[in-house]
């Protein structure tokens, strides 16, 4: 068998084993040890102790992970093109966007929230989304591309950060203010925002944080 | 007694806070992503208590400040938090004065509070009820980002409301106040380490308290 071949095959089949020995797995919630052994795709693996649940082998995890961030990518840059809302006051017609409303900040005298507005809706989405394909989708072919253990713990530093789903209540709020003084319509930046939530929690969920980095493991060598 | 459970620590094998990987802590760095190991989250409960009480002093200017400034037609309004959540109370959108209430008044003050019991559990003031608490932690990380809320509606309301002389709106020092809170009970939360609880309570279940007598 030739070795590119094997190694493609061997990314396709479920959850490879990392080489060296017996892995271990700790709960990160008691810090109870466990040895780590194989799961069944769909399982999930708990602590004895605590009953959190330790890993779990997503079904079709590499294909999910990287279709869904590929879909959140392309919503995303609809989100930034098309308004999310759009104001009729008086003769005066204005719309939001996500960099509008940042941009919007910075010029009234509050750079630092503007930027932490950025930051939460624009760039640790885009690291989210974006990390995961670049990561993703060569691990499908066993490949790894430069930067991707990098990365990954970019990926795993801005998921908290990520508030996408926050943003899209704030727009429901400022819809019901604004609602009194002006008529205010829904854009389809707001839909693509909307489903891009959904995309990215799907993408997250899509395969568990020991399986992504067994894999990249695995295909380093 | 309930059965032993063995601890990674007890072995001295971390669990890499990045990727998971446990590795002997006498590695230094994890030999798959080469984050550094811990055993246990460094100074835990004293960064936890910091950022919290920062946290705690930033809460009262922004509740008191005003987070925006409404001008129609030359008159000047400021809003704050809970001024514009009675707005909504008034006109009756129930609701979303609900919504206001729990994530910019609520939240914060549940957070803070949350903390502060768990670190004294962790500290060995309390009892350490591990499963209670934990899950406890687990709420206030999943809940914390939700405050941002207020933060943005006042972004996308200051950029959507410029009519020139006839209605403006400019966001007020309230505003970075309450980011601040928001973000600091974030870190807080994150710099937490539930696996403190556990080591209490096994220290615990090691040393009985003396004042309860065991029947033979």
């Amino acid at each position: 068998m030739k070795a590119g071949f094997s190694k493609t095959w061997r990314a396709l089949l479920s959850w490879p084993k990392p080489p060296g020995g017996t892995r271990y797995a700790a709960c990160h919630f008691c810090d109870t040890l466990h040895e780590a052994s194989p799961l069944e795709e769909g399982a999930a693996a708990r602590c004895t102790r605590c009953g959190t649940v330790l890993y779990q082998n997503r079904v079709a995890s590499l294909t999910r992970a990287s279709a869904c961030s590929l879909a959140a990518l392309i919503l995303m840059a609809l989100a930034h093109v098309f308004p999310f809302l759009t104001m009729d006051a008086a003769t005066l017609r204005k719309s939001l966007t996500l960099l509008g409303a940042a941009v919007a900040l910075i010029d009234e005298g509050t750079p630092l929230l503007g930027i932490s507005i950025v930051l939460f809706t624009v760039v640790a989405p885009f690291v989210l989304a974006g990390g995961m394909l670049y990561v993703s989708l060569p691990l499908m072919f066993g490949r790894l591309l430069p930067g991707s253990f990098t990365i990954a713990k970019w990926m795993h530093l801005s998921e908290p950060w990520n508030m996408v789903e926050v943003f899209l209540l704030g727009v429901l709020v400022s819809l019901l203010k604004l609602a009194q003084v002006a008529d205010v319509t829904f854009g389809i930046g707001f839909w693509a925002f909307a489903g891009l939530m959904l995309c990215m929690a799907f993408a997250v969920a899509g395969i568990d944080r020991e399986e992504l980095w067994d894999r990249m493991e695995v295909a380093r060598r | 007694m309930s059965e032993h459970f063995e601890k990674a620590a007890d072995r001295g094998l971390a669990s890499c806070h990045v990727c998971g990987r446990v590795a002997e802590v006498a590695l230094e760095n994890c030999p798959r992503c080469e984050s550094k190991l811990e055993l246990r989250k460094p100074n835990s409960i004293q960064n936890t208590v910091a950022l919290m009480a920062a946290a705690a002093a930033l809460y009262i200017p922004s509740h008191i400040l005003p987070i925006m400034t409404v001008v129609e037609i030359g008159v000047v309004m400021p809003n704050t938090i809970v001024g514009g959540m009675m707005t909504f109370w008034r006109t009756g959108a129930y609701p979303i004065a609900i919504v206001i209430f729990v994530a910019s008044i609520l939240i914060p003050i549940l957070k803070i509070a949350a903390l502060s019991w768990l670190c004294a559990a962790a500290a060995g003031w309390i009892h350490p009820s591990p499963t209670a608490l934990g899950r406890l932690h687990g709420i206030t990380e999943l809940l914390g980002r939700w405050s941002m809320i207020d933060i943005f509606v006042v972004g996308i309301l200051v950029s959507l409301v410029q009519l020139g002389n006839y209605m403006s709106i400019t966001p007020g020092p309230g505003a970075l106040a309450f980011a601040g809170v928001v973000m600091l009970t974030m870190f807080a939360a994150m710099s937490f380490d539930p696996r403190l609880l556990w080591d209490r309570l096994d220290e615990m279940a090691k040393d009985p308290p003396t004042t309860k007598d065991q029947s033979p």
